[in-house]
């Protein structure tokens, strides 16, 4: 008798058993799914995640602390300087190399070098993993200006330089002359 | 040409109104006697294929977006809408795979195996009728045919695996076997429980006698029917009976958590490890198909057949009586209950682990086959007193 029980117990187990799982499943079912079409909408990000760099280069001032910071040596940067304005011809990172440690991002004197939200890098070909972090090459515009505004500037402290002894040396004419000069510059 | 005629004529309604659309050709007399009733016959060999690969590229579909969503995650979500073009990329890209046979291979038997498989489900297919007026075999003995084709693809399966030459191949195949042979009893065992509440092997005439009772409550599986003929006492065990086919028919069809034979994680995909391409996918048309095939016999002899809502509002002495509508909504009916019966066997696939090799035997031999026997003395005897006292 206690076989013939635990026999019917066992086939009422199992039935059971079954519809219980069947419900857990059926619920998961309904639910909505918690996996995102991936390239189209992506998971949100925390905003400390330390993914692919980004540069304010506007703000950069290629004192190479960055570099000198990283422990794998993995960033190199090269810019001509005209005066307090730089001309940039690169600023590379390795990724190859990089360990994402943000170790970078701290000894910037100027807050310009970041840890960005990007995190798939993907190329066809190992040597672009050399990444340039610039987002443009030579002088930005602004750049330019200054620069320019910083040469007249200059030239016109040489002038007036150059005007003094020849104010105090030759007669009236001399500074007018000067003056004139600038201007149509 | 006389003989293949005669055996024509024999053939169900499906070629008979077929054969009536030819005969209406523009010249009749250039069209040969015998052409016409062979046209009808491979117009009806289409219609069939056509039921079976639908059945499979829909199955498929299906599998993957209810596993998909059963795991949290959206199943194939690229190719068209929610994916639903997805088996048609998939059967291009099996069409466009190398076809392997390996070295050591039985050649003849690598070739025949899918072949006989898919026939197998075809010739089954073709007992089910599609609609109350279009069928294409009205066998009188159409359960235990379709019970017969069906385990023949056993066979097939065993060819596959023997002639793969490979020792995965053969244990799925030496499983198959077992299994099939394990849970043959027990379905034929319990399909005898509604084969008598019906009186009748026949699949349309079971359906006839589930009329009435708005389309629903006239089905066999109610305890207390309410039919064409009012109240009617049904049969208890009908439940039961229901629960030990769908059992058995998960085995059947190598369903997990009975899907010993093609066990990925042991076997590496049992008899199916050396094949590729259209002839693999051969073996999944079949699964999907027998699967679906049984989901509908089941549904014949249960679950009220061509008979729902749909089909109530629609047939003679209903609300609308359209002959027409009612057919077309028959062929509806039996193609939703079909898939979901599918459905609830995808889901209890997602649901349970697989069974060991044991735990499988013990299964069959040790509770569905007493089972199924307990539940056909039951049935018989509660129908015998329903008989003696009712009349």
């Amino acid at each position: 008798m206690v076989t013939v029980s635990r026999y019917f117990n066992n086939v009422w187990k199992s039935f059971w058993t079954t519809m219980v799982g069947m419900r857990i499943t059926g619920r998961y079912l309904l639910q909505k799914p918690i996996t995102v079409q991936y390239p189209d909408e992506r998971m949100p990000i925390p905003n400390r995640y330390r993914g692919i760099h980004y540069l304010e280069q506007e703000k950069c001032i290629d004192c190479l602390a960055c570099a000198r910071a990283c422990p794998i040596d993995c960033i190199e940067m090269d810019a001509v300087r005209h005066g307090k304005e730089l001309e940039w011809i690169s600023f590379t990172l390795d990724y190859q190399k990089c360990m994402f440690c943000e170790l970078c991002v701290y000894p910037c004197p100027k807050d310009c070098i970041h840890m960005g939200t990007e995190y798939a890098f993907v190329t066809y070909d190992r040597s672009e993993f050399k990444h340039d972090l610039l987002s443009y090459k030579g002088m930005s515009r602004d750049a330019k200006i200054r620069m320019v505004d910083a040469d007249k500037k200059k030239a016109e402290k040489e002038a007036a330089k150059a005007a003094k002894p020849a104010h105090e040396e030759a007669a009236e004419s001399a500074p007018e002359e000067g003056a004139e000069d600038a201007g149509a510059e | 040409m006389g003989f293949l005629q005669e055996k024509v004529a024999e053939l169900g309604s499906g070629t008979n109104l077929i054969r009536e659309l030819l005969a209406g050709a523009p010249r009749p007399e250039l069209v040969p006697d015998w052409a016409i009733p062979l046209t009808a016959v491979f117009i009806g060999v289409g219609i069939l294929l056509a039921i079976v690969s639908l059945c499979a590229m829909f199955g498929t579909w299906l599998e993957r977006k209810v596993s998909g969503h059963i795991q949290c995650r959206y199943g194939p979500m690229r190719a068209g809408w929610h994916g639903w073009l997805q088996p048609l990329a998939d059967g291009v890209k099996l069409l466009l795979k190398e076809d392997l046979i390996p070295l050591g291979a039985d050649r003849v038997l690598f070739v025949i195996a899918p072949a006989l498989v898919l026939s197998s489900i075809l010739g089954a297919m073709a007992v089910m009728p599609l609609a109350p007026d279009f069928f294409f075999a009205d066998a009188p003995m159409g359960v235990f045919l379709i019970l017969a084709l069906t385990s023949t693809t056993t066979i097939g399966v065993i060819m596959a695996g023997w002639a793969s030459n490979s020792k995965w191949s053969l244990y799925g195949a030496m499983r198959e076997a077992a299994q099939v042979v394990a849970y043959e009893i027990p379905l034929g065992v319990s399909l005898l429980v509604p084969l008598m509440v019906a009186g009748t092997f026949n699949l349309s005439e079971a359906s006839a006698g589930q009329a009435g009772g708005f389309g629903i409550f006239g089905w066999y599986i109610w305890p207390v029917g309410f039919g064409t003929e009012g109240f009617s006492l049904g049969n208890p065990f009908m439940i039961p009976a229901l629960v030990l086919v769908f059992v058995a028919v998960l085995a059947e069809t190598k369903r997990a958590p009975f899907d010993l034979p093609e066990t990925e994680s042991e076997l590496v995909a049992g008899f199916l490890t050396e094949y590729s391409g259209i002839r693999w996918s051969f073996f999944f048309m079949e699964e999907y198909a027998a699967m679906f095939l049984y989901c509908v016999v089941a549904s014949f002899f249960f679950l009220g057949g061509f008979n729902s809502p749909l089909t109530w509002v629609f047939e003679d002495g209903g609300l609308l009586p359209n002959v027409f509508l009612f057919n077309v909504m028959a062929f509806v009916t039996i193609v939703v209950k079909g898939f979901l019966g599918m459905f609830v066997m995808m889901w209890v696939r997602w649901t349970l682990p697989r069974l060991r090799i044991d735990q499988v035997m013990t299964m069959g031999y040790k509770y569905l086959t007493p089972l199924s026997l307990l539940c056909v003395l039951g049935a018989g005897l509660w129908e015998w007193g329903k008989w003696m006292i009712v009349g």
